[in-house]
């Protein structure tokens, strides 16, 4: 298929953006990419000191457990705290080039999203040492899932860096108002470890099907469609909110930067 | 070609730190957007026509980079209407973009595709946006290395090469050492002369007449006067004292 010249200048825009995200990240070390398998792989093993040496909880193979809720999770987290700065923080670009500003979130996402998939090789390999193999269905579970939460992300991405701009302070609510999910998502604690009478806060929380999700499908093997379907309706409302925000806020952006 | 019809462009007056308190009573009209505004632009017009050079003139805040911001797209005008054809290219600030520890070529390849190209053809030309540099092997090293006036030779170099149809220049003469501003000058000029639509915004009045075919000159966000670049440019002067 030829592509016409502006489409396949915006998709050369797109991946450029991303590979700068990408290589400027460790543009200045040694080990360079490398340190996006090694960085999951040293949580990893942080992690199994932690739960298999000092604290034992009463899952079964709790690293693997812990980990199919984690990354997933990183990925989200790692993005949406970027997001407040994504445009203040492009500020020349913006007010002195044409292109799509939404290129700027979207490339972000996108390079948490390679640092995502370079971490699925260490759940598969902890997979096997465990004793299971991954199951068919992670060919269509993954990528299902990617795409579902890349949808949630840029929803909420979008929201938030074009509100940042009009009020700076929500840089420094983000912070706080992702670390206050992450405890009201089950990630690091199973949903049933949690007393019913307040098991209403976690299922209030959208985020929690998606994670629970992502662990049913790498660590049980089963893509359960309940979840992936609430998941979905949140993917689809969180999005358009973004793009209304977005685009109602986009024009004015200029006069605030 | 260019036509901008009764532009009008304002900008929120808001303090550096707004407070709590303006918060609390703002936040209700954010939405209406009734804040005290700044008006950089009342009601200019123009049209420039393919292959025309029209130079802006002006005191700091006359409103010409405004003018710049809203012909480029980057901002939009609060009332009025613009009508650009062609492939705008800005030299607003050169190197727009660029990252320190990216190296010159990549930063060259970004910044050709954010004005425009695919990222083949801006391969295609990088030996010609290298040689014009005269960046030599420093072009492989990260940009944090260079000199100002090496980064305004990249910049440069780019921005020529990107085939601009419509260029629109904000006081960026001044780049490199006396050659290179010779040679810039010239590619620049070639530019203009061999028909790329432009608008030109400049204090240097001697350029202005250099570059231009027709000059407006802006005060308080209005045109105070409109005409040959000979014409204006001696009123403006006359009138600067």
């Amino acid at each position: 298929m030829r592509l016409d010249l502006k489409t396949r200048q915006q998709l050369d825009l797109l991946k450029l953006l991303v590979k700068k995200e990408i290589t400027l990240r460790y543009k200045r070390t040694y080990l360079g990419f490398l340190w996006s398998l090694l960085n999951p792989l040293l949580t990893s093993l942080v992690l199994f000191v932690a739960f298999s040496v000092f604290m034992r909880f009463e899952v079964e193979n709790f690293i693997l457990y812990l980990l199919s809720a984690l990354f997933p999770w990183t990925w989200f987290s790692t993005s949406v705290t970027m997001s407040p700065s994504i445009l203040t923080s492009n500020v020349s670009l913006i007010k002195k080039v044409i292109f799509p500003k939404h290129f700027l979130v979207l490339a972000t996402i996108a390079s948490q999203l390679v640092n995502f998939i370079f971490s699925l090789p260490v759940l598969i390999v902890l997979t096997y040492y465990y004793g299971g193999a991954p199951a068919a269905n992670w060919l269509i579970g993954i990528p299902l899932l990617a795409v579902v939460q890349f949808a949630v992300i840029y929803g909420i991405s979008l929201i938030i860096s074009i509100a940042n701009a009009f009020f700076r302070d929500l840089e420094y609510l983000v912070g706080v108002l992702v670390s206050l999910l992450f405890w009201m998502t089950p990630i690091i604690y199973p949903l049933e470890a949690v007393p019913a009478r307040h098991q209403i806060w976690l299922s209030i929380n959208p985020v929690t099907y998606l994670i629970q999700a992502w662990r049913d499908l790498l660590f049980n093997n089963v893509l359960n469609w309940q979840n992936v379907y609430i998941s979905m309706i949140t993917a689809a409302v969180v999005l358009v909110i973004g793009l209304w925000v977005y685009n109602r806020f986009e024009p004015k952006l200029d006069e605030v930067l | 070609m260019i036509k901008a019809e009764n532009l009008w462009k304002s900008y929120p007056m808001r303090r550096d730190r707004p407070g709590l308190k303006e918060f609390v009573v703002n936040a209700p009209g954010f939405l209406k957007d009734n804040h005290n505004r700044f008006w950089a632009l009342r009601g200019v017009s123009l049209s420039v026509k393919p292959g025309e050079s029209l130079g802006v003139i002006g005191r700091n805040g006359a409103g010409k980079s405004t003018l710049l911001s809203l012909l480029l797209g980057v901002a939009q005008p609060t009332q009025g209407r613009i009508e650009v054809h062609g492939k705008r290219t800005p030299l607003l600030e050169l190197g727009a973009g660029f990252h320190p520890d990216l190296t010159g070529i990549e930063n060259a390849v970004i910044n050709g595709v954010l004005l425009g190209h695919t990222e083949a053809e801006i391969r295609a030309r990088m030996e010609a946006i290298i040689a014009f540099s005269e960046l030599g092997e420093f072009i492989h090293m990260p940009i944090r290395t260079y000199s100002g006036g090496m980064l305004m030779r990249l910049a440069f170099s780019i921005a020529i090469h990107t085939s601009p149809e419509v260029l629109l220049i904000d006081e960026i003469l001044a780049v490199g050492d006396e050659s290179f501003q010779r040679k810039s000058g010239k590619a620049l000029l070639d530019l203009i002369k061999g028909g790329v639509t432009t608008v030109y915004v400049s204090h240097s009045m001697a350029a202005i007449k250099k570059m231009c075919d027709r000059v407006i000159w802006l005060e308080q966000g209005e045109i105070r006067a409109e005409g040959e670049a000979g014409l204006v440019v001696e009123e403006y002067l006359k009138a600067q004292g």
